[in-house]
């Protein structure tokens, strides 16, 4: 990554006003219990207080602070989202890899389970496999993860078997390196820059999705979340508009700030874009 | 022409209000279509096999019952016009209306009686088995006379025979092929004030006027759609536009209900759901330490606030209780208040003591104890009555993690495999403590794979004798002082926690009268419901 990277990349105001508001989510998620130190699920006030009325965001039907959720709420869908997309990157960057690199018969049984799971309409296959875990922070994670690997396997893929080809790979595979080596070492740091890129825009996906099972009542029990709050305020949205309103407008803003940066991250990376 | 039709339209004006003057401000008015809805959409329509909600709500228009009942549970003559009890309690005797026909046009005779209950209702009905077990034979000297022989005495029986418990069916149409699997199901024939036409899957359930009924000049209304719409807005929405007259059971959802209670042409009925009476109660695994220790039940019994759950989670339909037996049983004197009153200002301080007797100190983190809260999977009331519980229980030094599974998958956990702490759920109380109470403590209803029986396992020989002894106490002070008993020691020993009385809410459009007029509510036959 050299110095014009980041001019081109930061250069971009998009990014810059997305790169702002995610900083202001992950300062919010990490110092959490400092700026609002009432646990999210506790009955701190009376109900259906209205914003700016004691409680900065108001409270829900059963007084619980609408501001401790949404703070606590953003560490709980962030963690998911996160270590979701990375155990999808890891296992469809793995997969992809192997299958491009050795192609053949191998290429062809990963692929084909890859497409068995794409076939999958994936938010359905994920509301059952959290129905089939029972709703955990574990089983939200993994059926995130399930229903995101088979682009990155893709992608992977891709990549791999165009570098394969190339002169620099065939001069290391001429030297009598090892497979993994030449995988690790030469071509998965070439391929980086669409995963990086595609990896960023799953961690949206992968909000809207936590926030979705959240919003059926599929979420971790124990954790607040945005989409939970969605989904236990939603029969109050006549009376309580800042229930829905507020969690509402934060998934909005995130995963929009999410596809702003990603998008910058593509152009700042793509070289076919790159002006002289 | 015109001239003409001006004046037929004015005579018409003038004929109108001619008959609104002269006739009385309430008098009953023939025709009109009601609108009721249902939800969800009922699975069959065979009420002698399923009790699901739903299934009752339609057929309980068409097929009639030996009683009906009033609002303090005393029964009424309906097919049976009168009824009497032998000195002993082991026979009873129905003399049956003479001229009522089936939808068919044959006759309803005593046979039709004694294959109902022998072949029926003993047989495939889920509660009948249980509550019809002591009668080994239906006597039919003639078709006019039913007399039915007990093995001990059954006084609970005599609550049980409403359209909707007992459905009277025909013989000639039902006795021919598998009960279980009739085709007939679905198709009902009965004798009840309206007729089965049409049922369009996933739209409504058509039923038209029993021209014949058997109560002279009844029903006023001309049909009942039953309609069924999946989305909880859109029922609230068709209310509110009057396009639907009616829903009950929590198809409107609490406070939605308070705010179409606003609307100057829809009433809110919290009547007719006496013979159902659900008490909201926490379960406690009994066999399971720390919960085999009665104070740590009572504790947690203290620590729930009943008000703050009834006024925020079920937004002010609901009473506070503390044992088993709905105050709907008032007037027959089977509900007593003499018990551990457990909804007191200073709960909390007398839960924290009994823990401290009980030997669970708090700790250094303030935590006595650590347990798992199985939510009821019912619903969003029931999701945020488990977040208050894991609230109130913080506040005692009992940190509860809440899991939440789906319906199967709960009621396997809680009525199989005994593999929980806490939960909560709601039992029917229904027509008689015999038919919805026992099976909440007695020995006998420790059954692994029934469900809403004994899931806390708890039980002693002194209360499963009393509860013996009122199942066939003919007497009924006898009988209330025995379950005045039982109710006194259960709530003493918080096998459960009783915290509530549900009192659900029907939603109905003011033009309609005289819908709700017993303690079964939605699940009667509007044969006296009328249109303004």
């Amino acid at each position: 990554m050299t110095s014009s990277f980041w001019v081109r990349f930061l250069g971009n105001p998009r990014v810059l006003l997305g790169i702002i508001w995610l900083a202001l989510v992950v300062i919010g998620a990490l110092a959490a219990p400092l700026i609002a130190p009432l646990d999210p699920f506790a009955i701190s006030g009376k109900p259906f207080v209205r914003p700016m009325d004691g409680f900065l965001f108001g409270t829900d039907s059963l007084g619980r602070s609408v501001w401790s959720g949404l703070v606590h709420g953003a560490r709980t869908t962030l963690l998911i989202a996160i270590i979701a997309t990375l155990a999808a990157v890891a296992f469809g960057g793995m997969l992809g890899a192997l299958s491009g690199f050795y192609g053949g018969r191998i290429d062809n049984l990963l692929m084909r389970i890859t497409e068995f799971f794409q076939t999958i309409p994936s938010f359905i296959f994920a509301i059952l496999l959290v129905a089939v875990l029972s709703p955990s922070a574990t089983s939200v994670v993994v059926a995130i993860a399930t229903v995101s690997w088979p682009p990155i396997a893709r992608i992977v893929r891709a990549e791999v078997m165009s570098l394969r080809s190339r002169e620099f790979i065939q001069a290391a595979v001429t030297l009598g390196e090892r497979d993994f080596v030449i995988l690790f070492r030469q071509i998965l740091p070439n391929a980086l820059s669409p995963l990086i890129v595609t990896g960023s825009l799953l961690v949206a996906t992968a909000i809207l999705t936590e926030s979705a099972l959240s919003f059926l009542g599929l979420g971790a029990p124990n954790f607040m979340s945005w989409g939970f709050m969605i989904g236990a305020g939603r029969s109050f949205l006549r009376d309580a508009w800042w229930l829905v309103a507020i969690p509402g407008i934060a998934i909005l803003l995130t995963v929009l700030s999410i596809n702003l940066v990603g998008e910058g991250l593509n152009d700042a990376l793509n070289p076919r874009l790159r002006t002289p | 022409m015109r001239l003409v039709r001006r004046l037929v339209v004015v005579a018409g004006l003038g004929l109108t209000a001619i008959s609104l003057a002269g006739l009385p401000a309430l008098a009953q008015k023939r025709g009109g279509t009601l609108v009721q809805i249902t939800q969800p959409e009922p699975p069959t329509l065979g009420s002698y096999v399923s009790t699901a909600n739903p299934v009752g709500q339609v057929a309980s228009k068409i097929y009639d019952g030996l009683l009906e009942y009033d609002f303090d549970l005393k029964p009424l003559p309906s097919l049976a016009e009168s009824w009497t009890v032998a000195e002993d309690g082991k026979t009873v005797t129905f003399k049956l209306r003479a001229g009522v026909k089936f939808h068919d046009g044959k006759p309803f005779t005593s046979a039709d009686v004694q294959y109902t209950f022998m072949d029926v209702l003993k047989k495939v009905h889920p509660r009948g088995i249980n509550t019809f077990a002591e009668v080994t034979a239906v006597e039919t000297p003639d078709p006019q006379t039913a007399i039915f022989r007990l093995n001990r005495p059954a006084p609970y029986m005599m609550a049980a025979l409403s359209g909707y418990e007992s459905p009277i069916l025909p013989k000639h149409v039902f006795s021919q092929g598998d009960i279980r699997t009739h085709q007939n199901a679905n198709s009902p024939v009965g004798t009840g004030p309206f007729k089965f036409v049409e049922w369009r899957r996933g739209e409504f359930v058509r039923l038209d006027r029993n021209a014949d009924y058997w109560k002279p000049g009844l029903p006023y209304l001309d049909r009942i759609v039953v309609r069924f719409i999946g989305d909880t807005g859109t029922r609230a929405a068709a209310l509110e536009k009057g396009e639907a007259h009616i829903a009950g059971f929590g198809a409107v959802p609490y406070n939605d209900v308070k705010k179409l209670e606003k609307l100057p042409n829809i009433q809110i009925v919290t009547k007719g759901y006496e013979m159902l009476s659900p008490v909201v109660e926490l379960m406690f695994n009994t066999k399971k330490a720390p919960f085999d220790n009665a104070k740590v039940r009572q504790a947690i019994s203290y620590a729930i606030d009943r008000k703050f759950v009834i006024d925020n989670i079920w937004f002010g339909f609901g009473k506070p209780t503390n044992g088993p037996i709905s105050s709907n049983f008032a007037p027959t004197g089977l509900y007593s208040a003499d018990v551990t009153n457990y909804n007191v200002p200073d709960g909390v301080e007398r839960a924290n003591k009994l823990l401290d007797e009980a030997g669970f100190p708090r700790k250094a983190d303030g935590i006595r104890f650590e347990i798992t809260h199985d939510i009821t999977p019912y619903g969003e009331e029931w999701r945020r009555f488990g977040e208050y519980t894991q609230q109130a229980l913080a506040k005692i030094g009992i940190k509860a993690n809440l899991r939440y599974e789906d319906v199967a998958t709960w009621l396997k956990r809680i009525y199989t495999d005994y593999d929980y702490d806490v939960s909560s759920n709601h039992l029917f109380n229904l027509a008689d403590p015999v038919l919805g109470v026992h099976r909440a403590f007695h020995s006998r209803f420790i059954r692994p794979g029934t469900v809403f029986v004994n899931g806390v396992r708890w039980s002693t020989p002194q209360t499963d004798e009393l509860m013996d002894r009122a199942t066939i106490e003919p007497d009924a002070k006898k009988r209330a002082a025995l379950y005045a008993e039982v109710q006194k020691i259960v709530v003493d020993q918080a096998p459960l926690a009783w915290t509530h009385e549900i009192s659900f809410a029907t939603v109905l459009d003011k033009r309609y009268r005289d819908v709700i007029v017993s303690p079964l509510g939605l699940f009667s036959s509007f044969d006296r419901a009328w249109r303004e």
